[in-house]
């Protein structure tokens, strides 16, 4: 099928973007090194550009080059098997190697922000942080007992009975900090107007991004593949706060709409209608259409786009305030039980799912209660044990096989006596 | 029984004295990490008792929750429970030192959610976090306070602002005293293994506090009349040990463990609450206490890591370091790069082991010759 034309553009836009930010810390400019689920709309406000580590872990992977940036940690003494999604930018700075860093390279960051999830985690900032020039500003990483019911109906407005005080106590202060570190190291001023209009462009793309995934929930077939829609949404995700990020998503959507409008799918017989629970599999992207063809299988759902739909909208009188409420219970929203189970389920029930396969790595975060929940709400479920980002896991034959047996024995003859 | 021998049998049955406290009709709280603020519970008239997993034991149970990428001892801790191992709970209260622990707090809370008649005692998550910032303080006070909350409302009693001054008290003591049994395993000769010393820990952590207060206090009395212990004196980082075995099977190779950086031993004590003269600042100083003790692997940065360890590691008289580091406890391994540098020791790193086990042949350039495998 023709791919999405937002799907080229976001990635057309990137490879710009990112020479533009090259020039631009070359002239000087500091440079932050962001994790995914940190409050990234501070540098947005401060115009201090950024790059987000997972992203840049992803071109990596994509670029083949992970199992090289893995060896060159394994060097230096560090472990090869163990946070290997963070960890993998890590080998361009403990062994530089100009001739084969994707994109020309990273250029050295002089803040790393990162909230310290995990017990290891922490660490390979830790490491960032050691590097001459490199500051690493750590955010706590808290949990609450309390539970709130069907929190994606909660967090656009009611986000402080969702989350808890505590918690966005916690993370106002540490961004009050985070701006006052930034104000004097950088010379940059924050602006309260600017950080507004920020948030407010944010809440403007999550929006179309919650209409695209309404729409691509309800379509039959499905309008297009896992692999244009993760690109459409992420891309513009990790430049929200701009304009051209709230263009970008209206654009995903308007052109999803016209190809529902005309009843356009991924150009096969749409047999099962399959959810993706778990992070992008980047060493093995052709894995989304393998079963298109050999099975009419289509991956309609991956947490890309729900979760931007439903993860960030965020409003609210005080900015900083609702800005926390979008990163401190990030991690919850998709991988604490029973806040990503009662999801996971919702969205099954949205996207009218045939089949799960829900990727479990070889981490603390665990699988059970997620395949729990959704097999008890009667969505076949196929756990598949891989990280998402170190092929060595895999073994792709036998990943294929189990998914070719599961969709025959399981998936479809339940999927055709359901229409 | 010398107070050694009766602080090794009550390390060895970690529910006797719970048992004896239950049978009193008092109620007695299991608990999951160092970052416990155990003072609230005994202020409360909770018998608090450590919990520990098993490694000779299946964790079927546990595995099927918890999934096999986390800890073994978390997946083993929550196997008991299920099993119903420490007896009778009338609370579990689970920190998060690490996110084994974390995971096992959420595992809990979802099985009272779907499988309410699964036996479990009711649980409470205690969020005590580390960044050395007066934002985390902050929060730390906030948790501190909902852990107090809650023992009231299971308690149905408020915990008093004196109850609470001597649980700190008596609890400041033990550590003290703990502190004075460390220094018999660091003499030359020692006074203690580092088995010993490990047990006599974790009998600390299953006894009310005035009672091992006592039975440390013997300890120290008895201690001229010890034997002395020789061997290659190691400093012990990486995992923590809430059991003998990797202990017992390294000092049985002709090693002698003098001290550690793990919360089952030497970091469990080395920093008390210290109450300042003002009681209505109590609560703060339980919270920076909770938030600043470590530095515990899960816990602390690198950097961190590698000073203290150094500076125990010296205080030790230690003349190598070892790393042993369990399967799936990821943290460690970061460290240990920068911990073998500033140590200046000979240094072995023992990975990717299985609960209660160790390779000891990865060890062999440190032990003495003719020493058993």
């Amino acid at each position: 099928m023709t791919r999405l034309d937002s799907a080229l553009r976001a990635t057309r836009h990137q490879k710009q973007w990112f020479a533009d930010l090259r020039a631009e810390v070359a002239a000087g400019a500091p440079l932050a090194l962001v994790n995914a689920d940190a409050p990234q709309e501070i540098f947005r406000a401060m115009g201090i550009p950024y790059v987000v580590n997972q992203w840049w872990a992803s071109i990596i992977t994509a670029k083949r080059l992970g199992e090289d940036h893995l060896r060159r940690l394994r060097a230096h003494g560090y472990p090869d098997d163990s946070e290997q999604y963070n960890a993998l930018p890590l080998g361009d700075v403990l062994e530089p190697d100009p001739t084969s860093a994707p994109w020309g390279g990273l250029p050295r960051p002089t803040i790393v922000l990162a909230e310290t999830t995990g017990d290891a985690s922490r660490k390979v900032f830790d490491i960032w942080g050691e590097q001459p020039g490199t500051t690493f500003y750590a955010l706590e990483s808290a949990a609450e007992n309390a539970v709130p019911e069907r929190w994606w109906e909660l967090m656009p407005h009611r986000w402080e009975e969702a989350i808890g005080s505590d918690r966005l106590d916690l993370l106002v202060g540490e961004l009050e900090g985070l701006i006052r570190f930034l104000e004097t190291t950088t010379g940059r001023v924050f602006s309260e107007t600017r950080f507004r209009e920020v948030m407010d462009l944010v809440n403007e793309q999550e929006e179309w991004n919650r209409r695209t995934r309404d729409l691509i929930a309800a379509a039959r077939p499905c309008p297009l593949e896992v692999t244009d829609g993760i690109p459409s949404v992420m891309v513009p995700q990790w430049h929200r706060g701009t304009r051209w990020g709230v263009e970008a998503a209206k654009a995903f959507h308007d052109e999803v709409a016209a190809r529902v409008a005309a009843g356009t799918g991924v150009g096969v017989d749409e047999r099962a209608r399959l959810m993706f629970i778990g992070r992008g599999l980047w060493f093995d992207l052709d894995f989304y259409r393998r079963f298109q063809e050999s099975h009419g299988a289509v991956f309609v759902w991956s947490m890309y786009l729900a979760i931007a739909a439903d993860g960030y909208l965020r409003y609210g009188d005080d900015p900083l305030r609702a800005l926390a409420a979008r990163f401190a219970c990030f991690s919850d929203q998709l991988y604490t039980p029973p806040w990503s189970v009662e999801w996971y389920v919702k969205e099954a029930r949205h996207h009218g799912i045939d089949g799960v396969v829900h990727l479990v790595s070889d981490d603390p975060r665990g699988g059970f209660f997620t395949t729990r929940g959704l097999e008890a709400a009667g969505f076949p479920v196929l756990e598949l044990r891989a990280d998402n980002v170190d092929a060595r896991t895999a073994d792709p034959d036998a990943l294929d096989r189990r998914v070719a047996e599961w969709l025959d024995d399981v998936v479809l003859p339940r999927a055709a006596a359901r229409r | 029984m010398g107070a050694l021998d009766e602080l090794t049998a009550l390390a060895a049955d970690r529910t006797a004295a719970a048992r004896e406290w239950a049978a009193a009709g008092r109620p007695v709280a299991g608990y999951v990490g160092a970052d416990v603020p155990v003072e609230v519970l005994t202020a409360a008239g909770f018998l608090p008792v450590r919990l520990t997993g098993d490694p000779d034991a299946p964790s079927d149970p546990g595995d099927r929750y918890l999934g096999r990428g986390l800890d073994p001892v978390a997946r083993s801790v929550l196997t008991r429970l299920l099993d119903g191992a420490y007896g009778r709970l009338d609370a579990l209260v689970v920190s998060h030192d690490c996110e084994a622990s974390l995971r096992l707090f959420y595992a809990v809370r979802e099985l009272h959610r779907t499988d309410p008649g699964i036996g479990l005692p009711p649980a409470h998550l205690v969020d005590v976090l580390h960044l050395p910032h007066r934002t985390t303080t902050r929060y730390v006070l906030a948790k501190i306070r909902q852990l107090r909350a809650q023992v009231e409302r299971w308690s149905g009693a408020a915990v008093t602002d004196d109850a609470l001054a001597t649980a700190v008290a008596t609890h400041d003591r033990v550590r003290a005293l703990l502190g004075r049994v460390a220094a018999l395993r660091r003499s030359r000769p020692a006074r203690l293994t580092g088995t010993q010393a490990l047990a006599v820990v974790a009998a600390t952590t299953a006894l009310p506090p005035d009672r091992a207060a006592e039975l440390l206090e013997a300890l120290l009395a008895e201690a001229d009349a010890l034997p002395e212990h020789g061997g290659t004196r190691v400093f012990l980082t990486g995992s923590s040990h809430d059991h003998p075995a990797v202990y017992a099977a390294l000092e049985g190779a002709g090693l002698l463990v003098v001290g550690e950086d793990h919360d089952w031993g030497d970091l469990l004590h080395h920093r008390r609450v210290d109450p300042p003269a003002d009681p209505a600042l109590l609560e703060l100083a339980l919270a920076e206490r909770y938030q600043h003790n470590g530095p515990a692997a899960a816990a602390a940065s690198i950097r961190q890591r590698a000073a203290h360890t150094a500076a125990a590691a010296t205080a030790c008289g230690a003349e190598a370091l070892v790393s042993y580091v369990r399967v799936h406890d990821d943290a460690p391994r970061w460290d240990f790069p920068a911990q073998r540098a500033t140590t200046g020791l000979p240094a072995v790193l023992v990975d990717h082991q299985p609960y209660g086990r160790v390779d000891l042949d990865a060890l062999a350039g440190l032990r003495p010759r003719g020493a058993a495998a």
